[in-house]
């Protein structure tokens, strides 16, 4: 055996054990979770609400912040400005803050003593132990996945066909929604399933903002506590289940959008 | 008309220095230089996707320095073509019209009109990233005149196809240019300059360092960068002296010249123009010319015959017709007399 082959027999080796350690957790708890269990669970009504409630909040959050994560990734990716290292070291930050660290702050934000919390109380919102404070707790910690993703898709976009469009007549607007966009396409969504995956499986800063409604991840942890692992695991299966279903059909759903450019009776935007 | 005044810009190391241009409708001028002489910022310059930092550009009339890209209408088609990949044939030709919210039943006609032009209407509906090289630089082409540009700027359009498509593009251009379209053209090659230009710019360094018809260009080249463009090698640089009538130029090897009128006493730079060099194995009998002995050293062939190197002090490069050296009987290391009448030899000013 060459020295080749002997490297290339250890790489495989030692990435078949970080596989398997991936893995090996899951498929053991699939595994141990009974059939007549999991049927119970599915059936549960506070299990549907609360995986329900995850996915609808996670996809809020992520889709009201991407509206302005998106055009914010697109000036990091093309426009030179002071302190641009700064800004995104900014962005990284919530990846590095411990998430409980993370809820502590945002609290401070959220309630009625806070800046957001006392604005929402005057149109008689409390965003503690509410939905909405739930999706900005989500969004706090997620939003680097969506900002970062869009950012390297835009800077992968050749300036040359941004140039060229302008050229052809097209304002910067125009340029932005049917160059630019459509290009880094694959990455902001990318970026965007991250992000909602990142935010529904959110614990440390949502339990900190809401223990109720609870959320998935919450629910998993309550049962854990309060009747010990096996009532959390039929819990964690069907959760992980759904969760991986929308995210197979978010993406489905994004590759369609790029047949649209390529039909000649569509109207540019 | 196209007037460019006094204009400047510096780009790191990099600078365009005074660039004056002026262009005349109808007209097809071809800016020839090497990479990295600045002739794809001077066309981003006059396009408006990048701005001089001072001096002026005047589009029939109309100051538009600092006018809008969108507003110019100067079209560019670049080198790498810039076909959007997300669209298909059509939706790229389509996409000026489009932005500009016209009418669909006008946007398929126009469409048609100009991809028959261009010989790619059955390419309409092909993604993009099927498309050869050719039919990309069509879809690039198209897709620009389609907006009806008062300036076709070309970057390279040449320098990626193989020869049967370049003339048939050649052709192309030609015919663009025949119904009134004016075309700056910027290329590296000097083929590419003859065939095409009415008027050449030489740029070098970001200077335009000559410019005039071709025959102008590179009859008369004024320095050994425009020379070198030509295909001409021989350059000596030489003293000048004597009178009137009666000037030699001598190299530090000692290769003496006859010159041909009046010309300035002093260093200079010399070229000979290869193809009026003629070789002879005996000593020709016109005391006119210039007769110069050297040895061949090497012997390449070339398209037309050979090249010859011929050391006689300094290096000459003579093309020889393979006929002709078949009747001379010349061989490595034999000895060869080269004569070229005076005014052969031209006294290159400016820089060197």
């Amino acid at each position: 055996m060459n020295r080749n082959s002997i490297f290339t027999l250890i790489v495989m080796i030692l990435s078949s054990l970080v596989l398997l350690f991936i893995l090996a957790p899951l498929v053991g708890m699939f595994i141990h979770t009974g059939g007549a269990q999991f049927l119970e669970t599915v059936k549960d009504k506070e299990v549907h609400q609360s995986i329900w409630l995850t996915l609808w909040v996670s996809f809020t959050a992520t889709f009201i912040f991407s509206i302005g994560a998106v055009p914010f990734a697109w000036l990091l990716a093309r426009k030179k400005f002071p302190f641009k290292n700064v800004v995104q070291g900014i962005i990284d930050l919530p990846i590095v803050l411990p998430h409980t660290a993370a809820g502590i702050a945002l609290l401070g934000f959220l309630s009625r003593d806070g800046f957001l919390g006392k604005t929402a109380s005057l149109i008689g919102l409390n965003l503690v132990n509410h939905p909405s404070g739930i999706a900005l707790a989500m969004a706090f910690v997620s939003l680097p996945f969506l900002i970062n993703a869009a950012r390297d898709g835009f800077a992968a976009v050749p300036e040359r066909l941004e140039k060229a469009a302008l050229n052809l007549g097209a304002s910067n607007t125009k340029v932005f929604f049917t160059i630019s966009l459509p290009l880094a396409w694959r990455s902001i969504i990318t970026g965007f399933v991250m992000m909602f995956a990142r935010g529904m499986s959110e614990f440390g800063a949502v339990v900190i903002i809401a223990y109720h409604p609870m959320i998935a991840p919450v629910l998993i942890y309550e049962r854990f506590s309060s009747y010990g692992l096996n009532y959390a695991r039929p819990a964690s299966v069907f959760f992980i289940l759904v969760a991986l279903l929308f995210l197979i059909a978010l993406r489905l759903l994004s590759l369609k959008r790029k047949e649209k450019y390529n039909n000649p009776n569509a109207q540019a935007d | 008309m196209l007037r460019l005044i006094n204009i400047n810009r510096r780009l790191g190391d990099f600078a365009l220095t005074d660039i004056n241009l002026e262009i005349s409708d109808g007209e097809y001028y071809v800016l020839l230089g090497r990479s990295g002489s600045g002739k794809t910022q001077l066309l981003e310059l006059i396009a408006g996707l990048e701005h001089p930092d001072n001096g002026t550009i005047i589009l029939d009339n109309l100051d538009i320095t600092r006018q809008r890209i969108q507003d110019r209408k100067v079209g560019i088609v670049f080198q790498d073509y810039a076909v959007f990949p997300h669209m298909t044939v059509f939706g790229n030709i389509a996409y000026p019209l489009r932005v500009r919210k016209a009418d669909k039943k006008f946007i398929a006609e126009k469409v048609g009109k100009v991809a028959a032009t261009m010989n790619i209407k059955h390419l309409l509906e092909r993604s993009t990233d099927k498309l050869s090289g050719g039919e990309l630089q069509r879809v690039a082409l198209a897709r620009t005149l389609i907006t009806s540009p008062r300036l076709l700027l070309l970057d390279e359009p040449l320098s990626s196809l193989d020869t049967s498509l370049k003339d048939d593009l050649k052709r192309l251009l030609r015919n663009l240019n025949k119904a009134g379209q004016t075309i700056i053209h910027v290329t590296h090659d000097y083929g590419d300059a003859i065939s095409l230009a009415k008027r050449v710019g030489v740029i070098h360094n970001g200077k335009i360092i000559q410019e005039g018809t071709v025959d102008e260009v590179f009859k008369n080249p004024s320095n050994r960068f425009v020379a070198r463009y030509a295909g001409i090698r021989n350059f000596f640089r030489v003293n000048i002296s004597g009178e009137d009538g009666l000037l030699t130029a001598v190299t530090e090897q000692n290769v003496r010249f006859k010159l041909n009128g009046a010309k300035s006493a002093g260093e200079s730079l010399l070229l000979v123009k290869s193809d009026s060099i003629i070789l002879t194995n005996e000593i020709p009998d016109d005391k006119e010319l210039n007769a110069i002995k050297g040895k061949i050293t090497e012997i390449i062939p070339s398209e037309s015959g050979m090249e010859l190197t011929i050391d006689a002090g300094d290096l000459f490069y003579v093309k020889i017709h393979s006929s002709d050296m078949k009747k001379l009987r010349l061989i490595d290391r034999q000895e060869v007399w080269m004569s070229f009448p005076r005014d052969a030899v031209v006294i290159l000013n400016g820089t060197f």
